[in-house]
């Protein structure tokens, strides 16, 4: 669930964006592509082509469903939008090591994932 | 065998139509609660395609002063009773 | 009626959308389950149905409506959807009515379908 705590402040491009504890947004209308990259950088994360792929699956999923979903409908998610060869857990682990579904939601601007280990 | 409980009286909610729809043949139907007020005479017809399977729970009875009160084809069972009827059931349902 | 499906848990699902939080709360605990692989089913009984109806929207409040849930169960494969035929025609609520793909029940296949899940949570 999205948080209405405001812990810190992210600066980007001279705007102040809110985030709660975890990390997430506090206003998911704050998002914006380069959101994702200082919240990425921060973490020494680095945006591939193939990243952004997966923030737009994300965003898209959370557009159609209003929920970030858990790794079982993401794997499936990627696997539709982009094809079976991505729409694997291995892949989506390769691209955000720890958890997919929590980290992608972070950088796509979603709430975090209810039902996520 | 599924052991059903039901807690809602069958004279203020609807919920037992559910209840007896889902039942199967061998299932068993506990009524606790304020459902016990299903367990007299005068009610009791409401579960009449479960009588022989119908039970009734003591504590819940007597403390609306109801035991003594209930139809006789109504099996009285206490605390450990319910116990009992949960172990020998694969499962429970509970119904509100 | 075709094969009575099995599955891990079944979720029946009592109430319509935007009185209580019964049905949210239903469906959170079937994708919980279907989130760490469990096989799900839902059963639709009663008011229950009125959780199903196109043109649902959000409450006056803004309250999230529940027909995107519903869209999504497929993404974590929960696509046994059974519903009460009685419940339906007691409402004039016909199949084409309803916002997602169903099986309908009735009778002997309700029972059938507590009888053949390990777990039933009750909504």
């Amino acid at each position: 669930m999205a948080s209405t705590e405001i812990y810190r402040y992210l600066t980007v491009s001279d705007q102040e964006i809110a985030l709660d504890p975890e990390g997430y947004l506090v206003h998911l209308q704050d998002w914006s592509p380069d959101v994702a990259l200082v919240l990425a950088a921060e973490e020494g994360r680095e945006l591939t082509e193939e990243h952004w792929e997966v923030i737009t699956v994300l965003r898209d999923f959370y557009a159609r469903f209003e929920t970030a979903p858990a790794m079982r409908p993401l794997v499936k998610a990627v696997g539709q939008a982009l094809g079976p060869e991505k729409g694997k857990s291995l892949h989506l682990m390769k691209l955000f090591p720890d958890s997919p579904a929590k980290v992608g939601a972070r950088l796509a601007g979603l709430p975090k994932p209810a039902n996520c280990l | 065998m599924i052991l059903h409980i039901l807690n809602r009286s069958p004279s203020a909610s609807r919920v037992f139509q559910q209840t007896l729809d889902a039942m199967g043949p061998e299932d068993r139907l506990l009524l606790i609660e304020d459902a016990v007020q299903g367990a007299l005479p005068q009610l009791v017809r409401y579960f009449e395609p479960v009588i022989g399977r119908l039970f009734a729970l003591r504590e819940d009875l007597a403390s609306r002063g109801l035991d003594g009160r209930c139809d006789s084809r109504v099996m009285v069972v206490d605390v450990d009773g319910f116990v009992t009827l949960t172990e020998e059931a694969d499962k429970t349902v509970s119904w509100f | 009626m075709n094969d009575i499906p099995e599955g891990d848990l079944l979720v029946i699902l009592r109430h319509g959308p935007h009185g209580n939080s019964w049905l949210r709360e239903g469906l959170d605990a079937a994708l919980v389950a279907a989130a760490f692989g469990q096989r799900v089913s839902l059963l639709f009984l009663g008011e229950g149905v009125m959780a199903l109806l196109k043109d649902q929207q959000e409450g006056p409040l803004g309250q999230k409506g529940t027909q995107p849930m519903l869209e999504m169960l497929g993404m974590y494969d929960i696509e046994t959807l059974l519903v009460d035929r009685r419940a339906l025609s007691e409402r004039g609520i016909e199949v084409d009515d309803l916002c997602v793909s169903v099986s309908l029940v009735e009778g002997e296949a309700i029972a059938g379908a507590l009888a053949h899940h390990r777990q039933i949570l009750n909504f």
